[in-house]
C-alpha cells in the first residue's frame, strides 16, 4: 500500500534550504577561516576571522550557526543520497543511521559551543 | 498469454563503475561528492570551535595554519564554489521565472545568483570582520 | 560498382539456445538518408529473419524501437546512420530491463508503474454531459501540456541509473505523466496520486542525474516533472505538520 513519506518530504526540504546556505555563505566562511587568516590575504587584519564574526554576538552567532548547521546537514544528507550509487546499498541503513547520528550530535555541538562563546546571544539585543 | 516464462530472461547488472562510461554522468559524480567537502568542512570548523569555545584558542589557530588543512581547505573552496554554480543552474532549470513573454534560461539564473554570491560575500567581510 | 556498407553489430540473444547474448554483425548498404531502423528492417529481409525487435509507427510517436544505440537509449527510428561516427554501429537492447530475445525487452515493470499512477482524468464526480464540456485556460492547459508529450518509449528509464541500480523506483515517466495529471485543472485525484509518487521510493530516490531528461525523444522534461514533484511533496508535508486538519 503505497504511503505518502512525510518525514523523508520535510528532511528533503531541510537538505533543499541547506544548499542554498552551502551554496551562498559556506563559500565566505572557507575563505576567511581556512585560506585568508592562515595565509595572510584580505580581509585579515589582526584578529582571526573566528573572534572577529564573534565579537558580533547576534548576527555573528547566527551567522557561524546558519552555515555550520545547514552545510553539515546538507552535505552528510547528499552523500547519503549517492550510497546506492557507489555500490554501498547494503550497508545504506547503518550508513544513513550514522549520517543522521553525526547530523544531530554536529547541529547540537555547534549550538552549545556557541553558546559558550557568546553566553548572552539568547537574549534580545 | 501463458503466465509460464520457460526461457530464461537475461539481467544485466549495473556495476559500480556506471558513473565512469559517460561524460554526464562523471560530471554528476562530481557534483554530488562536494557534499563531501562541505560536510567535512563543516565537521573541521565545529572542531575548532570546541577549541576556541573551551580556552584552547592558540591550539585552534594552530590546527588553521595547519598545511595539511590549509589544503584541504583551498579544495574544500573549490568544490563548495562548484556546488554553488551547479546548484544555480540547477535552481535555473527547475524553476523558471516568466517575463513577460520570455521565460529565463538556466544560465541567467547562473549569472544572477552568481552577482548574488559575491554580493553576500562581500556583505558578510565588510559586516562581520571588517567592522 | 562499389556500395557504400555499414556494419550493424547487433546484439543477439536466444533464450532457448543461448546462455548469454552475443554480438552479430550484419553488413547493410549505407545511404544517408537510412535510420538504425531501416538497417535492422533490411537485415531481417534480406540477410537473418530471425532478428527479433520492435517497431511501428517508424516517425518517433509510437514509442516502441527503443534500444541502445552505441550506448545510448535511443529510437531507432529517429537515429540516422550518418549521425554515428564510422561506419559500425552497436545495437543493444534498452538498458536497464531484461532481455527476452534479441533486441526484445521485458516492459512489464514500466507498465505495471505507468498503470499504478492512473493515467486519466480523475473526478470526484463526473459531470453530466448536459452540464457541458470542462473547461480550461491557455494558461492551465501550459502547467502540463509538455509532460502530456511522455510516448511511453522508456528511454528515459534506459538512461537513469538509480532505476538501473534500483528497480524499486518509480522512475521519470511515470512520475512525468502522475505530474501531467496532478497539474491538470480538470483532474481532482491528487489524494489517489500523491502516496504513489511520494512515497520513498518515489521521487525522493530521485538524486537529478538528470539523463532521462537529455535522452527523452519528446522534450518531456522529466527531471523536471521530478523536481516539481518533489517540491509538492516537501510544502505538502510542512503544511500537514503546520495545520494538521485543514489545507489538502
Amino acid at each position: 500500500m503505497p504511503k505518502v513519506a512525510r518525514l523523508h518530504a520535510i528532511l528533503w526540504g531541510v537538505f533543499s534550504m541547506g544548499g542554498f546556505i552551502a551554496a551562498f555563505l559556506l563559500p565566505v566562511l572557507i575563505y576567511l577561516v581556512g585560506i585568508a587568516y592562515p595565509l595572510g590575504l584580505w580581509p585579515v587584519a589582526n584578529a582571526d576571522p573566528t573572534s572577529a564574526i564573534l565579537n558580533h554576538h547576534h548576527l555573528g552567532t547566527l551567522f557561524l550557526f546558519v552555515t555550520v548547521a545547514g552545510s553539515l546537514y546538507h552535505g552528510i544528507f547528499r552523500f547519503q543520497s549517492t550510497l546506492t550509487e557507489i555500490g554501498l546499498a547494503p550497508a545504506k541503513r547503518a550508513l544513513e543511521a550514522i549520517g543522521y547520528l553525526i547530523i544531530v550530535v554536529g547541529i547540537l555541538a555547534v549550538a552549545y559551543y556557541l553558546l559558550l562563546l557568546n553566553p548572552n546571544v539568547l537574549s534580545l539585543p | 498469454m501463458s503466465k509460464q516464462k520457460p526461457f530464461p530472461e537475461y539481467r544485466r547488472k549495473l556495476g559500480p563503475g556506471w558513473w565512469l562510461s559517460n561524460g554526464h554522468f562523471t560530471q554528476y559524480m562530481i557534483r554530488e561528492w562536494t557534499s563531501f567537502f562541505v560536510a567535512v568542512f563543516s565537521l573541521i570548523y565545529i572542531y575548532e570551535l570546541s577549541l576556541f569555545a573551551t580556552g584552547a584558542k592558540d591550539s585552534a589557530l594552530a590546527l588553521m595554519r595547519n598545511p595539511g588543512i590549509i589544503a584541504f581547505n583551498v579544495l574544500a573552496l573549490l568544490f563548495t564554489l562548484y556546488h554553488a554554480f551547479t546548484w544555480f543552474y540547477l535552481i535555473g532549470k527547475v524553476q523558471p521565472i516568466r517575463m513577460g513573454k520570455t521565460t529565463s534560461k538556466p544560465w541567467q539564473a547562473l549569472l544572477v545568483n552568481i552577482v548574488l554570491l559575491l554580493i553576500i560575500f562581500y556583505a558578510v567581510i565588510q559586516i562581520l570582520v571588517l567592522r | 560498382m562499389s556500395q557504400d556498407v555499414a556494419t550493424i553489430r547487433v546484439t543477439r540473444y536466444r533464450p532457448e539456445k543461448d546462455g548469454k547474448p552475443y554480438f552479430q554483425d550484419y553488413k547493410v548498404p549505407y545511404r544517408k538518408d537510412m535510420v538504425v531502423l531501416d538497417a535492422l528492417n533490411y537485415i531481417k529481409a534480406n540477410l537473418d529473419g530471425t532478428l527479433t525487435y520492435r517497431w511501428s509507427c517508424r516517425m518517433g510517436v509510437c514509442g516502441s524501437c527503443g534500444a541502445n544505440v552505441d550506448g545510448v537509449p535511443k529510437l531507432t527510428c529517429a537515429s540516422f546512420l550518418h549521425e554515428f561516427k564510422g561506419r559500425t554501429i552497436k545495437v543493444e537492447p534498452l538498458s536497464h530491463f531484461p532481455v527476452i530475445k534479441d533486441l526484445v525487452v521485458n516492459m512489464d515493470d514500466f507498465m505495471h508503474k505507468l498503470v499504478e499512477i492512473k493515467p486519466w482524468i480523475i473526478r470526484e464526480k463526473e459531470s453530466p454531459p448536459e452540464e457541458g464540456e470542462y473547461r480550461q485556460s491557455a494558461e492551465e492547459l501550459e502547467r502540463y501540456d509538455q509532460f502530456s508529450s511522455c510516448i511511453n518509449c522508456m528511454l528515459c528509464y534506459s538512461a537513469c541509473p538509480v532505476y538501473g541500480l534500483n528497480e524499486k523506483f518509480l522512475g521519470p515517466a511515470a512520475t512525468a505523466i502522475a505530474y501531467r495529471y496532478i497539474e491538470d485543472s480538470r483532474d481532482q485525484g491528487k489524494a489517489v496520486r500523491f502516496p504513489i509518487v511520494h512515497e520513498l521510493e518515489g521521487v525522493w530516490e530521485c538524486t537529478l542525474v538528470g539523463e532521462c531528461s537529455v535522452v527523452c525523444p519528446k522534450g518531456v522534461d522529466p527531471m523536471l516533472a521530478i523536481q516539481k514533484t518533489k517540491i509538492l511533496g516537501a510544502t505538502n508535508a510542512l503544511k500537514s505538520l503546520v495545520m494538521p486538519r485543514g489545507g489538502k
